[in-house]
């Protein structure tokens, strides 16, 4: 439940902005003329905020849709991703968005039409070449779904888009709307995980691991693609064991065979949001672990990185094809 | 630490009764004092409230985190005489500046926006209140503390059927009659700074940590760092400094309480 409702002037009247305001009837209402003017103020706490964010709705000017940075995607030429909404309902404490924002706000843009005519211009500068456009970097695709009815409008535009990919990156159990609808080739839902103890240490929030796995099986059982995010994989004491229970927990549900796409990338931050975030939270042991600063990444230590990296790959192997498997790379 | 911030005496009496706060003599505003609180009466007036801001935050620029709660009176054309609002947006009236106090606490009173006068006024307009102090409080005091942790609570004191200002004692009744949520709010917000003054290391604790040797700047932020996290995991600090008084110098003090730091971490 939000504390509050910000809302643009300009967007007052927009039915998705009505709607919302329907389903928060009981909040206050404040009108404002850009969500800048509170989400981008200076001297906000965003660990205070986080504990009773406000509800920002607003209308997204300027550009939308963007190329992925380097090394985003699962190996195609072309990669976007746009952000209907900014911040997510969970409070991951490895993610970047606490080092990025001032406020731990929420602020969804209601105006899709707009993301959804430059998502169709870029799919068709692309000729037929595949696109990939992916929804999930500054929030979570599909944890506000019941508010933001997020797939019913971008779900039917991929379809009609013949080179168009369309990738949801959650956390949540938010299966229902898509299971609704006939599965689409082109929209693979990708779950992120992370193992037992660091799900109960950093992903505050968070549906826990057994039902995200079984949405994910209801997904796939629907014909949905459906893919596997180990990223952060996190350092602990325990993390060889903890991956491993990880793994048979989750293949133990799924069958390998029918998964889109698997990746895996170690805990790393850019220096500005690492620097942010652990600033914010001074007791926090992950950012208190040995970390190195390499091309404006603050990571593990190459010998660190590369044991866990391999240790993770040879276990993930063990349970999926090759093929299926995309490593994050990010070190240029 | 929580500061109240009222114009006048009359506004600031039921918190000083309630309280029990006690006047410090030979300031150059009125201030009272209590336990982990301090109150001030400004004047009225924007700039008499930021100025007694800024002047009160530097007497208690060795506190981690400072809370701040404006209490007063305002207009309303609507509005019931003795009805009292959480601001939730501040307009100055002058400059067009606007202020969004960000709602973490549970609220004790429903929000309103408050526009901010330059001189008093009658024109009672559209479903905000009207005071001369709040945009003068929000400007100064975000500049010492984050946004959620400065507040402003206004009584509606006069409206468009009422003109009348009431008397002093008129006021203090008012506010009286409120005083138990009023107080509420007040302490939610005080709540909320010690969360965050507790994330802070005593200042004895640190400065007995530069003692030990010499530290260049850098080394100073990078110990900093180091002596938050190790002060938030209730590592016994007396054992780590016999330990540390034995490190040759200021990088040997680093290094040892990285590693301090890195066993601690390896558990999550």
């Amino acid at each position: 439940m939000a504390s509050c409702i910000y809302i643009e002037s300009a967007v007052r009247d927009h039915p998705r902005a009505r709607q919302l305001l329907a389903r928060h009837r009981q909040l206050p209402v404040v009108e404002i003329e850009r969500y800048g003017e509170v989400f981008n103020r200076r001297a906000q706490s965003f660990r205070l905020q986080k504990r009773n964010p406000a509800l920002i709705i607003a209308h997204k000017t300027g550009h939308r849709v963007l190329a992925a940075p380097e090394g985003y995607g699962l190996g195609g030429e072309h990669n976007y991703y746009f952000s209907h909404m900014l911040n997510c309902i969970y409070d991951c404490r490895y993610c970047f968005l606490q080092g990025m924002y001032q406020s731990a706000h929420q602020v969804v843009f209601v105006n899709y039409e707009d993301f959804g005519d430059e998502i169709a211009r870029i799919a068709t500068a692309h000729g037929d070449q595949p696109v990939w456009f992916y929804s999930g970097y500054d929030c979570d695709s599909l944890a506000s779904e019941p508010l933001t009815r997020f797939t019913e409008h971008f779900v039917p535009l991929i379809e009609n888009l013949d080179n168009a990919w369309l990738e949801l990156r959650t956390k949540s159990t938010q299966v229902r709307a898509l299971l609704k609808r006939p599965p689409l080739e082109r929209v693979v839902t990708a779950f992120s995980f992370s193992d037992a103890t660091s799900h109960r240490r950093l992903e505050h929030g968070v549906p826990p691991i057994a039902r995200r796995i079984d949405a994910m099986r209801r997904l796939l059982e629907a014909g949905w693609p459906v893919g596997l995010r180990f990223d952060p994989v996190v350092y602990h004491r325990d993390y060889r064991a903890a991956f491993v229970e990880l793994l048979e927990q989750v293949f133990a549900q799924i069958d390998a065979a029918r998964l889109h796409s698997v990746s895996l990338g170690s805990f790393r931050l850019t220096r500005d949001h690492f620097r942010n975030t652990a600033r914010l939270y001074p007791d926090e042991p992950l950012f208190a672990q040995p970390l190195v600063l390499d091309k404006g990444i603050v990571g593990y230590a190459p010998e660190r990185e590369r044991e866990m990296i391999e240790f993770c790959e040879t276990e993930l192997l063990r349970h999926i094809p090759a093929a299926s498997y995309h490593p994050c790379e990010w070190h240029g | 630490m929580l500061i109240w911030v009222a114009a006048l005496h009359c506004e600031a009496k039921p918190v000083i009764d309630y309280y029990r706060l006690r006047k410090l003599h030979g300031q150059a505003f009125d201030v009272y004092r209590g336990d982990g609180m301090a109150l001030v009466v400004s004047g009225i007036g924007k700039l008499a409230s930021a100025t007694a801001c800024a002047w009160i935050a530097a007497l208690h620029q060795d506190r981690a985190a400072l809370a701040w709660l404006n209490l007063g009176i305002a207009g309303a054309a609507g509005h019931g005489i003795g009805d009292a609002f959480l601001l939730n947006q501040v307009i100055d009236d002058d400059s067009g500046e606007r202020y969004y106090p960000v709602p973490v606490s549970r609220a004790h009173f429903p929000g309103s926006a408050c526009r901010t006068l330059g001189r008093p006024g009658y024109e009672y307009r559209g479903d905000c209140l009207f005071d001369m102090e709040a945009s003068g409080f929000m400007h100064s005091a975000l500049c010492f503390s984050s946004a959620e942790l400065v507040q402003s609570i206004k009584l509606v004191s006069d409206n468009r059927h009422r003109q009348d200002r009431p008397s002093r004692q008129r006021v203090s009744d008012l506010l009286h009659e409120r005083i138990d949520d009023i107080v509420r709010q007040g302490e939610a917000l005080a709540e909320l700074a010690r969360g965050q003054a507790d994330l802070e290391p005593s200042a004895e604790s640190w400065q007995r940590l530069l003692s030990l040797a010499h530290f260049s700047q850098t080394q100073q932020s990078r110990l900093r760092v180091l002596w938050r996290y190790l002060h938030n995991r209730d590592i016994e600090t007396e054992p780590l400094f016999q330990t540390l008084k034995s490190a040759a110098d200021a990088a040997a003090i680093i290094e040892t309480l990285e590693e301090i730091g890195h066993r601690d971490s390896e558990a999550l």
